[in-house]
């Protein structure tokens, strides 16, 4: 576990310092019994000007990024906005149209023959008549260095459905046997295409420990979500897609940080609509009896002011915008906010 | 040959999908019953139950002979066939995207489901020849009955190619009953059900250009303890080649289509 805290405050302090794009903070000593596996340290996903269009279709345009081993990373973005075409193309399921596309170093379809990469692809189906435990016997008969049968179904929470046939499997349990599969090879990267679709918030909030837990490792995850608070919870860093472009690169907080909007809440009896908004940096003004809430673009000047001018406020308070906020300024009418 | 035995060491990856498929195809009911049980319920019915105006021997063979060779034949047939709709099932369901980012070959999937379709029929050649020899005491050499079985498993490779190109023509609303459709028409008009001896002219021409003709001819002879025709195994051969590169071309298509 001390190894898994340290890679990641590091991961976080690189973000923190400037986003994205430097060389990969280097996660020390991987956890026993993996001396035989290759050097983490390259990056695992790297993506230079790399386009993707189907037809007349643009999926993906001019995307940079490069993901240092040991990140966990959100892919988010509206459904549409490139998140799974992204995945495919680091997968080697689709070939990029321009740029050029290195996963673990490697061509994409390399590294999956490398048996380095897992993938739980947006509900890949499952073979009838197959029980659970076989398909993870499969797995790991497919990779070179492969966990342990046993470890597996325990780290997926599979333990008690090991006998199970799939065609008998709940949409959550099929989603973790997906996940089974995905982590039967002990891949250094894993992906994941919107995972915790099917789940309700339990099974959501196991999964995720789960995943935690295998990341600790100092694997690399990248994972496509459209629920914010999972890419606010789990994710070192955030990418944020939007018709096929990037327009945000960085940990929750920076990308909180690039949206400039500011609210200052306050009470004041008998508050003037036209005077709130004539404040500095006031750029939006709501009054609901007492309480005023101003979006401020700079929430330093907007109280400097109103201290200034004597307004006999009480009960101030400064919030940044919530990861939705952010998320929909970043990918709604001004895209320009990145 | 001796490449491909190596790479079935046991923990292969290939070994491994392969003993997958075979466990998956046994627990499918329908597999058991049309392509297991019913070759040997057929059988049995038609030369131990009921009474059949053929008594004398067809094509130099005893009825319970010549028929435990036609039965043998169709279960052969339809267990070799049989991965049409899991192959149609498998592209929609996005298994086979699945199987593509691990490190299992995509030459893999669709040779470990010829492997596995020409190891499944030997379940029904086995069930068959032993209700010949039980039921109707049919009297071949041993090396005769080994014979017979693995002769007719390894006929059965063009159909496993058809059946395969079948899961790759069709989608999985049509593939069975694409496939039952030729599996039939192969079945009767190939002469399994009612001797080709019994049909007119031109369906009896129609009978000699079918493979499952062929393969039934190929188990016939070795039933009568004599080498196969040499035009049996051509043809048998040729309709593999073909059938063979029909689906490899198919899924080479798939493949690239998948691969965008």
């Amino acid at each position: 576990m001390g190894v898994h805290a340290t890679a990641t405050t590091e991961a976080n302090l690189m973000l923190d310092a400037a986003i994205s794009s430097h060389a990969p903070a280097q996660p020390a000593a991987i956890d026993g019994g993996r001396a035989a596996a290759p050097p983490r340290g390259l990056e695992a996903v790297a993506f230079e000007a790399v386009g993707k269009s189907f037809g007349a279709t643009l999926a993906l345009h001019d995307v940079n990024l490069a993901i240092p081993a040991g990140q966990t990373v959100a892919l988010l973005g509206r459904n549409g906005a490139g998140k799974s075409t992204a995945i495919n193309v680091m997968l080697g399921l689709l070939t990029a149209s321009s740029g050029s596309v290195r996963t673990l170093g490697l061509d994409p379809r390399a590294a999956i023959a490398a048996g380095r990469v897992g993938s739980m692809l947006q509900s890949a189906g499952l073979p009838a008549g197959a029980a659970v435990g076989e398909l993870v016997e499969l797995a790991r008969a497919l990779y070179p260095h492969p966990l342990g049968r046993d470890d597996v179904l325990e780290r997926a929470g599979l333990a008690s459905l090991a006998r199970r046939r799939v065609e008998t499997l709940s949409g959550g349990e099929l989603q973790r046997v997906r996940f089974a599969l995905a982590i039967a090879g002990d891949p250094d990267l894993i992906f994941l295409d919107e995972p915790t679709v099917a789940m309700d918030v339990e099974s959501r909030r196991a999964f995720w420990d789960d995943m935690r837990r295998f990341a600790a490792g100092g694997r690399t995850v990248l994972f496509a979500t459209h629920y914010l608070d999972e890419a606010d919870q789990v994710a070192d860093r955030i990418l944020v897609l939007e018709r096929g472009r990037l327009v945000a690169d960085g940990s929750s907080a920076s990308i909180k940080a690039a949206v400039a909007e500011r609210r200052v809440r306050f009470t004041l009896p008998g508050a003037d609509r036209v005077a709130m908004a004539a404040v500095d940096g006031v750029i939006g003004v709501e009054i609901h009896g007492d309480a005023v809430a101003l979006s401020s673009r700079d929430a330093d000047a907007t109280v400097r002011a109103l201290a200034g001018a004597g307004v006999p406020f009480r009960d101030i308070e400064v919030a940044g915008p919530s990861l939705e906020r952010a998320f929909l300024a970043l990918t709604g009418a001004s895209p320009d906010a990145a | 040959m001796l490449a491909l035995a190596f790479r079935f060491a046991d923990r292969s990856p290939v070994a491994a999908y392969l003993r997958l498929e075979i466990r998956r195809q046994l627990r499918n009911r329908r597999f058991v019953i049309f392509t297991i049980a019913f070759p040997v319920i057929l059988y049995v019915l038609y030369t131990a139950v009921l009474e059949t105006d053929t008594n004398g021997p067809v094509a130099g063979l005893a009825w319970p002979v010549y028929f435990l060779v036609s039965m043998a034949s169709y279960g052969a047939i339809g267990a070799a066939m049989s991965q049409a709709n899991p192959i149609a099932a498998e592209r929609a369901s996005g298994w086979t995207r699945q199987l593509r980012v691990t490190p299992l070959p995509g030459s893999a999937y669709v040779t470990g489901k010829l492997l596995s379709a020409v190891l499944l029929t030997l379940p029904a050649l086995v069930l068959v020849s032993v209700a010949g020899a039980s039921v109707n005491h049919v009297d071949l050499r041993p090396a005769a009955w080994v014979e017979l079985v693995v002769g007719l498993a390894l006929s059965s490779v063009p159909f496993a190619a058809l059946g395969i190109l079948l899961g790759y023509l069709f989608d999985t609303d049509s593939a069975q009953g694409a496939m039952v459709l030729t599996f039939f028409g192969m079945a009767i008009l190939g002469g399994l059900f009612a001797p080709i001896e019994a049909f007119p002219d031109p369906l009896a021409t129609i009978a000699r250009v079918l493979p499952s003709y062929h393969l039934a001819a190929i188990g016939r002879a070795i039933a009568a303890d004599r080498l196969p025709d040499l035009v049996d195994v051509i043809v048998l051969t040729a309709y593999a080649v073909v059938l063979g590169g029909l689906a490899g071309w198919r899924y080479l298509r798939a493949d690239a289509r998948a691969h965008g």
